[in-house]
C-alpha cells in the first residue's frame, strides 16, 4: 500500500527542497458538494480530505494517526473516549480551532439532515471538558470508535454560523456547498462545480509539508479514453482510474507510470434468498433454485475467477474468499480458501439439488459502477452456460440499478462492497444481518438472507474489547457465510492510477488521493 | 399577418407546455436520483424522507405543476447534483456551447459552400469526385468515434492540440470566452471539427445540387451566350441564387448542431450545456434536465417560427393557407 | 392488354428491356460509383443474411465461448488455448469476424426497420397535414416541433423505460432491439413528414388532383394513389441517407449506454466496446467493425447521392 513514500522521502532528502510546481489531476466524477457532512460518498470525502481534517486521520498505510487531536484514551470501562486537541491550529480564514468547533461539528454531522449521521449511532453524548479537551461518550464499549471517525471533518463554528450553513443541505445547497473553510493542508481558491476546482497550500497549516505544490487543479473527465489521452499528451499530471486494458500500454510509454494497488472493494454475486419463484426468462414462475445452498455453491464452483482475472482484469486483481480483502482488520485467515473452479463438481451439485438439466434465470448487472463490470457479467453468463445454467444478462447504468435491486427485480445480481470502517464487521452489518430498519441492520441485504447465529454474534462483535475473542466470532461468521454461500465473492477490485513519471504520489487502499503526499520533480 | 403571428405564438406556448409534460412523465424512467444523493450507509427511512422532501413521491403532473409555477417566475429550481440554482448553472455553461456551435457552424458554412461550389463546377473532375466521397466518411462513422480518433491523432500521437476542456477562458461580464487566449483557441479546433463535419458535408451537398440546377437554368445559359466569363456566371449569378435555400436549411440545422453537441461535449469534456445535460441524465438531476429541455424547445420553436414567418413573407401562395389555418 | 396476349413471351422481356433502357437505369450503368456501391450493399446484406452459414462461430451462444481466448490478435494463435482467429477475438473471447457478421445482421435489421417505420409515420402524417390543412396540419406540425426538441437519446430512454414498465420481465432482452427501432424511428420521422408535406402542398393544387376531386374520388385514394407517387422521389433519397444515419445512430446510442444487449452485440455495440481498446493496442476489436460500418454507411450514402442526382429531373 505504501508504494512510493520511501522514494518520496529519498527524493526530499536528496533535493533538499524540491522545486515548487503546479499540478493537474483528473478523475471520472466531480465531488458533488464541498460540504463534508452532506454526502457520505468516496469522491466527496476523498476530495475534502485535502481541505478539511478530522480528530484523527489515516496514514499512508491506513493506520490511524493524530490529526486535530494529539492523543486519545478510553474513559472508564468503555464509557467513551477522551480526545486531547491540538493547539495553534488555524482555519483557512485565519480563525482559531478549539473544542467548541468539535462539538459544533458533532452536532452538524450527526443531525437529521447529515448523511454522515450513521457514524455517530454509538455516541450518547459529547462533552467539552476545556478548550482543548473533549469527551465523546458511547452507549456501549466501542473499541473501534476512534478509527471510525477518520472522515468526520471539523468545521469552524463561527464561519458556518455566519454564512448560515449550520445544517447541511443536499437538496437545495447552502454556502458550504460551494465554499470551504477547513484546517487542511490545502484550501479551495476556485470552484466551478462539474468543471474545475483549484487548490492552493494553506500557509498556516500545522503539519510538516511534504509536497512541493503551489497550485493544484482538479478536472473531472468522464470519458475514460479522453482521460487516458489527456495523460498521454501531458495535459494532466495524474488520472484516476486508468482503464485496466490501458495499463500495459501506459507502462511501455516511458513517460507515464502506473500506480497499482488493491482496493478495499470486493466484487461478488448475490442471490435472491427469499423469493419462492424465479422472475425472469422462460423459467419465470418456477421454484427459485437459489434458495438451495447447493445451487449457490455450484455457481461458486462454475465461475472461473482466475480466467476473469487473467483476461478482463489483466492480472491486476486478486481473488477473494470472503466479503473483505486480506488487508482489512478482522479478515478471517481461517477461511482464506475459496471454492475451486470445478465444472464437474458444480454439475454434480446441481444434479444433487435436482437441477441436472439446468435452468434459466435473470442476472442483473451495472454497467458503469465497477471496473469492467459489464464484461465480467458477460463472462459469468458464458461460464454458467458450461454447467447448463442459462443466464439472461440485463446490464444497466447504476441510476437504474439500485432501484431494481431495492424492488427485488433480479434472480442473481452483481455487487461490490467497500467496508467504510476497513473492518470485517462492516459487510456483516450491511449485507448479511437480517434486515432491521430500526437498528439499521441489513440495509443492503437485498436478497433477504437471514441466519439467527449471525444476528446473535453481530452485537457481540461490535462491543467486544478483546481482540482474540472478537476475531474468533468474526471467524465463525465468515465460516457461516462460506458454508451457506450467501454471496459468491470473486475478486478484490484493483486500484489503478496513472501519473507522469516526474510525479510522486501515494496511493491508499480507500482510493483517496491526497495532495500533501505529491511531489513534482 | 399580425393575427397569424399571435396565433403562432399561442401555438408555441402550447408546444412548450406539452414538451414539459412529456419531459416530466419520462423522468422517472431515466432512473432514481436518490441513490446518488445518499451514501452507502443510508437506510430505507433516509430514502423515503429524501424522496418526500424532493416531492418525488408525488404524481408527475403535480411535480410538473410545481416546476411550471417556479419557471414562470424565472426559477428553474436547484440542481440535485450541484445544490445551486439551475438558472445560474445554465448561464455559466451556455457560452461554451454557443462559442463551439458558432465556430463549428462557421466552419461548416464556409467550407461547405466553398467545396460545394467547387464540386458543382468541376462535376466530372477527379478532385470533385474524391471530395464528394471522402466527405462522406465524416458522416459514415459515429461522431464519438471521430472525436476519439481526432484526439488520438492530434493530441496523443502528434501532441499538437489539447485533448479535453476549453483551455483558458476570459470573463467578459458574465460571459466566459475562449476566443481571447491562445489555449482557448487551440482547444476549440478539434471539437469544432468533430461537431461541424456533419453539417459541412450536408451544406456542401446542398450547395452542389442547387448549383447544378441553377447552372442549367435558362438565364445562366443566356448569360453564357452573352459571353460573360465563367467566374462572373458562377459566383455573381449561380451562387447568389443558391444561397436562399442554403440559408434556410442552415438555420434549421442550428438546432441539430446543439443536439449533436451533446456527444462532442462528452468526448472532449467540453464544459457546455450538452455535457451538463449528459451529467444530469447520469445523476437523474431532474431540475437540470427539465430546464435544458425547455431551453432547447424554446430555441426550436423560435427558429421554426422565424422560418415560417420568412416563408410567409416570401411566398404569397402560403398566405392563403395561413389564413385557412 | 391485347398486345401482351398476342406476344406472351416478349412481354416480360420487354418490360425488363424497357427498364434497362430507361434514363434511370442508363444513369446507373454509367455511374461506376453507384454500381460499386450497390454491389457492396448487396454483398453486405447477403453476408448478414447468411451469417449462420458463413460464420465459423456463433458469438451469441455463451456456452461456446472460452474467456481464455480473449484478446487474441488476428491470425496469431492465442497464448493459452493455441486457437487461431482470422480477425482476432474481443474481450469475451468471441471471434471478431463472426461477431461482425452477426452484428451486421442486427444493425441492418434495426436500421432498415427504423427507417421504414419513420417513413411510414412521416409520409402518412405529412400527406394528411398537406391535404387536409387546417387544425389537423397545425396539430401535426406542432407535434413535429415537440419531437424535434427531444434528442434521440432521451427518446430512446423514454421508450426503454416505458417498455420496461409494460413488458413482462422474461421478454426484456428481446425487447431491447425493438425499442431501439422505435426510438430511432421516432426521432427520424419528422424530416419525412416535412418533406412530404412541402411537396404535397405543391401537388395538391395541380390540375390532376383537382380533376380527381371533381370526379368524386375520396380523400385517401387521392392522397395515396395520386399525390404519393409524385412526392416519392425525395422520400426515397431521404430514406437512403436515413438508413446510413440510423445505423450510425444505433452506434451512438450504444455509446451513451442505451443499445443492443452486450451478449448480442450490434455493429455499433462492437464499436462502443472496441473504442475502449484504442489506446491499449488491441486495435482489431475497433478497427474491423468500424471498417465494416464505414463500408456499409459509405456505400449507402453514395447510392443516396447518385439517387438524388438521378431522380432530379432538372439535372437530366
Amino acid at each position: 500500500m505504501i508504494l512510493r513514500n520511501s522514494a518520496v522521502g529519498l527524493a526530499m532528502l536528496l533535493a533538499g527542497t524540491a522545486q515548487a510546481a503546479e499540478f493537474k489531476w483528473a478523475s471520472t466524477t466531480d465531488p458533488q458538494t464541498m460540504d463534508p457532512h452532506a454526502v457520505n460518498s468516496a469522491p466527496v470525502l476523498g476530495f475534502l480530505n485535502n481541505v478539511y481534517e478530522g480528530l484523527v486521520r489515516r496514514g499512508k498505510d491506513m493506520s490511524v494517526e493524530p490529526a486535530l487531536a494529539i492523543s486519545w484514551e478510553p474513559i472508564g470501562e468503555g464509557d467513551g473516549w477522551r480526545f486531547k486537541l491540538r493547539e495553534d491550529v488555524t482555519f483557512h480564514d485565519g480563525s482559531g480551532f478549539d473544542a467548541r468547533d468539535v462539538l459544533f461539528s458533532y452536532q452538524r454531522a450527526s443531525g437529521e439532515a447529515a448523511d454522515t449521521r450513521s457514524w455517530f449511532a454509538p455516541v450518547s453524548d459529547v462533552v467539552v471538558v476545556d478548550d482543548y479537551t473533549i469527551d465523546i461518550m458511547t452507549t456501549a464499549p466501542n473499541p473501534l470508535f476512534p478509527s471510525s471517525i477518520a472522515n468526520w471533518m471539523i468545521m469552524d463554528q463561527d464561519w458556518t454560523e455566519a454564512n448560515d450553513a449550520v445544517v447541511p443541505d443536499k437538496e437545495v445547497g447552502n454556502y458550504a456547498t460551494i465554499n470551504t473553510n477547513g484546517t487542511g493542508a490545502f484550501k479551495v481558491t476556485e470552484r466551478e462545480p462539474g468543471l474545475k476546482s483549484v487548490l492552493e497550500p494553506h500557509d498556516g497549516w500545522w503539519g510538516e509539508v511534504e509536497h512541493n505544490i503551489t497550485r493544484a487543479e482538479f478536472n473531472p473527465i468522464q470519458n475514460p479514453a479522453t482521460a487516458v489521452a489527456a495523460l498521454l499528451s501531458g495535459d494532466v499530471d495524474m488520472i484516476n482510474p486508468v482503464p485496466i486494458q490501458d495499463v500495459a500500454r501506459l507502462q511501455q510509454s516511458g513517460e507515464v507510470d502506473v500506480i497499482q494497488g488493491i482496493e478495499a472493494r470486493v466484487i461478488m454475486l448475490g442471490f435472491d434468498h427469499e423469493a419462492e419463484v424465479l422472475k425472469y426468462t422462460d423459467d419465470a414462475g418456477k421454484p427459485n433454485p437459489f434458495r438451495d445452498a447447493r445451487v449457490r455453491k455450484a455457481v461458486a464452483q462454475a465461475v472461473n475467477v482466475d480466467a476473469i482475472l487473467a483476461t478482463i482484469l489483466r492480472g491486476n486483481a486478486e481473488a477473494a474468499s470472503q466479503l473483505v480483502s486480506p488487508s482489512m482488520s478482522g479478515y478471517s485467515k481461517a477461511n482464506a480458501e475459496r471454492p475451486a473452479y470445478d465444472v464437474e463438481a458444480a454439475k454434480a451439485l446441481l444434479a444433487e439439488a435436482g437441477y441436472a438439466d439446468g435452468f434459466s434465470f435473470g442476472l442483473k448487472c451495472p454497467n458503469d459502477r465497477y471496473l469492467n463490470d459489464e464484461a465480467v457479467c458477460q463472462a459469468i453468463v458464458g461460464m454458467l452456460a458450461q454447467i447448463g445454467v442459462s443466464a439472461e444478462l440485463d446490464a444497466m447504468p447504476v441510476r437504474n440499478y439500485w432501484p431494481e435491486l431495492r424492488e427485488d427485480n433480479y434472480d442473481m445480481y452483481l455487487l461490490g462492497w467497500s467496508p467504510g470502517t476497513f473492518d470485517a464487521e462492516h459487510p456483516v452489518r450491511f449485507l448479511v444481518a437480517t434486515l432491521n430498519e430500526e437498528k439499521k441492520l441489513g440495509s443492503w441485504n437485498f436478497g433477504g438472507f437471514s441466519n439467527p447465529r449471525v444476528d446473535e454474534l453481530l452485537p457481540a462483535i461490535q462491543s467486544e474489547l478483546d481482540q482474540a475473542k472478537r476475531q474468533a466470532m468474526l471467524d465463525e461468521v465468515a465460516a457461516i457465510i462460506q458454508d451457506e454461500q450467501v454471496y459468491v465473492p470473486m475478486y478484490v477490485q484493483p486500484l489503478v492510477w496513472g501519473a507522469q513519471s516526474n510525479v510522486e504520489v501515494t496511493q491508499r487502499p480507500d482510493n483517496f488521493f491526497l495532495l500533501r503526499w505529491v511531489t513534482v520533480n | 399577418m399580425f393575427a397569424y403571428i399571435v396565433r403562432r405564438m399561442f401555438q408555441s406556448v402550447i408546444v412548450l407546455l406539452v414538451v414539459g409534460l412529456v419531459a416530466f412523465s419520462m423522468f422517472r424512467f431515466v432512473g432514481d436520483p436518490i441513490d446518488n444523493m445518499l451514501g452507502q450507509e443510508r437506510t430505507q427511512a433516509d430514502i423515503d424522507r429524501l424522496r418526500t422532501e424532493l416531492g418525488l413521491d408525488q404524481p408527475f403532473v403535480v411535480q410538473y405543476a410545481k416546476f411550471l409555477q417556479g419557471a414562470v417566475q424565472g426559477n428553474f429550481g436547484v440542481s440535485y447534483r450541484q445544490g445551486r440554482p439551475v438558472s445560474t448553472i445554465l448561464v455559466e455553461r451556455a457560452p461554451a456551447t454557443l462559442e463551439l456551435a458558432f465556430v463549428s457552424g462557421f466552419l461548416a458554412i464556409t467550407m461547405g459552400i466553398a467545396l460545394g461550389v467547387f464540386t458543382a463546377i468541376r462535376r466530372q473532375g477527379i478532385a470533385a469526385n474524391v471530395i464528394m466521397t471522402v466527405s462522406l466518411i465524416g458522416v459514415s462513422l459515429p461522431t464519438f468515434l471521430i472525436g476519439i480518433l481526432l484526439i488520438y491523432v492530434f493530441s496523443v500521437e502528434l501532441d499538437l492540440l489539447p485533448s479535453f476542456g476549453r483551455g483558458e477562458t476570459v470573463m467578459i461580464g458574465s460571459w466566459s470566452t475562449g476566443f481571447l487566449t491562445a489555449s482557448g483557441l487551440k482547444a476549440l479546433i478539434l471539437p469544432a471539427i468533430t461537431l461541424g463535419l456533419y453539417q459541412m458535408t450536408l451544406i456542401m451537398r446542398l450547395v452542389r445540387s442547387e448549383m447544378l440546377e441553377v447552372l442549367r437554368a435558362d438565364y445562366v445559359r443566356f448569360a453564357r451566350a452573352r459571353g460573360l466569363s465563367d467566374r462572373v456566371i458562377n459566383f455573381r449569378h449561380a451562387l447568389k441564387n443558391t444561397l436562399v435555400p442554403v440559408i434556410t436549411i442552415t438555420g434549421l440545422q442550428l438546432g441539430s448542431i446543439i443536439a449533436f453537441a451533446i456527444i462532442t461535449e462528452t468526448v472532449f469534456q467540453w464544459p457546455g450545456v450538452g455535457l451538463l445535460f449528459i451529467n444530469a441524465i447520469q445523476f437523474v438531476d431532474i431540475p437540470v434536465m427539465a430546464a435544458y429541455l425547455m431551453l432547447i424547445s424554446v430555441m426550436f420553436v423560435t427558429i421554426n417560427l422565424i422560418v415560417d414567418l420568412l416563408y410567409y413573407a416570401i411566398d404569397p401562395r402560403l398566405r392563403v393557407d395561413a389564413r385557412a389555418t | 392488354m391485347t398486345e401482351t396476349m398476342e406476344t406472351p413471351k416478349a412481354a416480360p422481356k420487354s418490360r425488363m428491356a424497357k427498364f434497362w433502357d430507361s434514363d434511370f437505369a442508363w444513369s446507373f450503368r454509367h455511374s461506376p460509383v453507384a454500381v460499386i456501391a450497390s454491389l457492396f450493399v448487396v454483398m453486405l446484406v447477403l453476408v448478414a443474411l447468411f451469417a449462420p452459414l458463413i460464420a465459423p462461430h456463433n458469438p451469441f451462444d455463451p456456452a461456446t465461448l472460452n474467456l481464455m481466448n480473449g484478446f487474441t490478435p488476428p491470425g496469431t494463435p492465442n497464448a493459452f488455448t493455441q486457437e487461431s482467429f482470422l480477425l482476432g477475438t474481443d474481450d469475451q473471447g468471441r471471434d471478431v469476424f463472426s461477431t461482425i457478421l452477426y452484428g451486421l445482421r442486427i444493425s441492418l435489421f434495426v436500421g432498415a426497420s427504423a427507417v421504414l417505420l419513420a417513413l411510414i409515420i412521416g409520409v402518412v402524417l405529412g400527406l394528411i397535414a398537406a391535404y387536409f390543412g387546417g387544425w389537423i396540419e397545425t396539430l401535426i406540425m406542432r407535434i413535429a416541433d415537440v419531437q424535434l426538441t427531444f434528442p434521440a437519446i432521451l427518446v430512446a430512454m423514454l421508450i426503454f423505460g416505458i417498455a420496461k414498465g409494460i413488458t413482462p420481465p422474461e421478454y426484456r432482452n428481446e425487447m431491447a432491439i425493438y425499442v431501439l427501432i422505435i426510438a430511432i424511428a421516432l426521432s427520424d420521422w419528422v424530416q419525412f413528414a416535412r418533406v412530404v408535406r412541402g411537396a404535397a402542398l405543391v401537388e395538391k393544387n395541380k390540375e390532376y388532383v383537382q380533376a380527381a376531386r371533381l370526379i368524386g374520388r375520396g380523400s385517401f385514394p387521392i392522397m395515396f394513389r395520386h399525390i404519393l407517387p409524385n412526392v416519392l422521389s425525395p422520400v426515397l433519397v431521404i430514406a437512403t441517407i436515413s438508413l446510413a444515419l440510423a445505423i450510425i445512430a444505433e452506434a451512438t446510442l450504444s455509446f451513451l449506454g442505451v443499445g443492443a444487449p452486450p451478449t448480442q452485440p450490434s455493429l455499433g455495440t462492437l464499436i462502443r466496446i472496441g473504442q475502449g481498446y484504442l489506446f491499449s493496442g488491441e486495435w482489431w476489436i475497433l478497427f474491423f467493425p468500424a471498417c465494416t460500418l464505414l463500408a456499409l454507411a459509405l456505400s449507402v450514402n453514395l447510392l443516396g447521392d447518385w439517387l438524388r442526382d438521378a431522380l432530379n429531373p432538372k439535372l437530366r
